[in-house]
């Protein structure tokens, strides 16, 4: 997984997979990359294959702690279709801001 | 008086419902395919059916036996190949046979469902999809007993449970012991086989539900096949394996209930408490900008 900051952006970028393996870690990393300045956050999913529940908590998770940020937006980047749709399986594709570039 | 019914075997459209079995055996509206095709011949006169399969022959036989549930006397012949309608009326009709079904029901290639030629089965998931849909009304013959239409467009097993907070859109199919479970919202074009369970606050709109599945509690299936725990979007054809049980899974006694990844790791079976409990509550979280009553309880 990259963290990469771009001004007020941080960008998420080669998960390959999102599961119980790296879900801790991947909250983790994301929370101590967050700082103040932080008003965009990006989750890159073009390299995303596989995701489970853990990995759609960890998603959640992120969102949870985005909202209390006032004005920093969440978007996930080029969902590869079989992620989305899993977050429509989920309905979570109503939390998220998607977007496909 | 004489017919052939002739299997299907080019599944390139629809790739994953062959992995089930042979096409002719699908299931379908609580029966499978080549069931419908000998009720629908048996009730225009047929008594001896042959059934040309190139592709399990015994999964055939297994399901039509020798006809003695629908009166009719069934043979299952195998093929090398699929035959075409011309190639098979060649093969097994003699010329000017009276003892023959009238044309067309003399000989029928299993590609679409009965009064649905318009419609082919198996070109691709929409197309199946759209058959189904289709074929849908066309569905309840005096023969099916289990089965009645409740409202205008609304089908129901008569051994099928839902719950009184259950809402029901039109058209929808709720095969025989299959379950609506409280607060779900089935249809419209949903299609739920039999012994299939429709969680609490799930939504099933424009979809199959194939029999024994398990569609967890607050998710959503919505233009999609779903059958065990695949996942087949018919718009895009794309095909998620879902991982985690308590989304979408089989019910089947004969699978296990557990599901591997694309590793053929076992997953969702063992999977920790926790991050489910926390899907779960991100899945009745309130959405952005919906109003309080699309909000699942």
């Amino acid at each position: 997984m990259k963290i990469q900051r771009e001004g007020e952006s941080l960008i998420v970028s080669d998960i390959h997979e999102l599961t119980a393996v790296n879900s801790s870690s991947f909250r983790d990393e994301i929370n101590s990359a967050l700082t103040g300045s932080t008003v965009v956050i990006e989750i890159d999913l073009s390299n995303t294959q596989f995701m489970d529940s853990s990995g759609l908590g960890a998603l959640f998770a992120l969102y949870r702690s985005t909202i209390k940020r006032e004005g920093v937006v969440l978007r996930l980047l080029n969902p590869v279709p079989e992620i989305e749709q899993l977050l429509e399986l989920t309905q979570m594709q109503q939390l998220f801001e998607i977007v496909r570039r | 008086m004489k017919a052939v019914l002739i299997c299907p075997v080019d599944s390139t459209g629809v790739p994953r419902l062959a992995e089930a079995g042979p096409l002719a055996t699908t299931p379908i509206l609580g029966d499978c395919i080549v069931a419908h095709w000998i009720e629908r011949l048996a009730g225009v006169g047929a008594r001896q059916i042959e059934v040309i399969a190139a592709d399990g022959a015994n999964r055939v036989r297994e399901a039509v036996g020798d006809g003695a549930r629908w009166g009719v006397q069934v043979t299952v012949t195998v093929s090398k190949f699929e035959l075409t309608r011309e190639e098979a009326a060649e093969k097994y009709k003699a010329a000017g046979d009276p003892a023959w079904l009238p044309e067309p029901n003399d000989v029928i290639s299993m590609s679409h469902l009965p009064g649905c030629q318009d419609r082919p089965l198996f070109e691709s998931y929409a197309s199946w999809f759209a058959a189904l849909s289709a074929w849908t009304p066309l569905a309840l013959t005096p023969a099916r007993v289990r089965i009645s239409q409740v409202r205008p467009g609304i089908w129901i097993g008569s051994r099928a449970q839902v719950s009184s907070s259950a809402e029901l859109v039109a058209p929808c199919w709720i095969g025989d012991r299959a379950s609506v479970e409280e607060g779900a919202v089935v249809g419209p074009g949903a299609i739920i086989e039999d012994r299939s369970v429709a969680g609490s606050s799930s939504r099933i709109a424009h979809s199959w539900v194939g029999p024994d599945t398990f569609v967890g509690r607050m998710t959503s299936v919505a233009n999609s096949i779903a059958w065990g725990s695949t996942l087949i979007d018919w718009r895009t054809d794309s095909v998620l394996h879902v991982p985690d049980p308590f989304l979408l899974s089989s019910l089947s006694k004969s699978k296990s209930s557990a599901t591997t990844d694309r590793f053929g790791r076992t997953l969702g079976a063992k999977a920790p408490a926790g991050p489910q409990i926390d899907l779960i509550k991100a899945m009745g979280a309130p959405r952005a900008g919906a109003s309080d009553a699309n909000l699942p309880a």
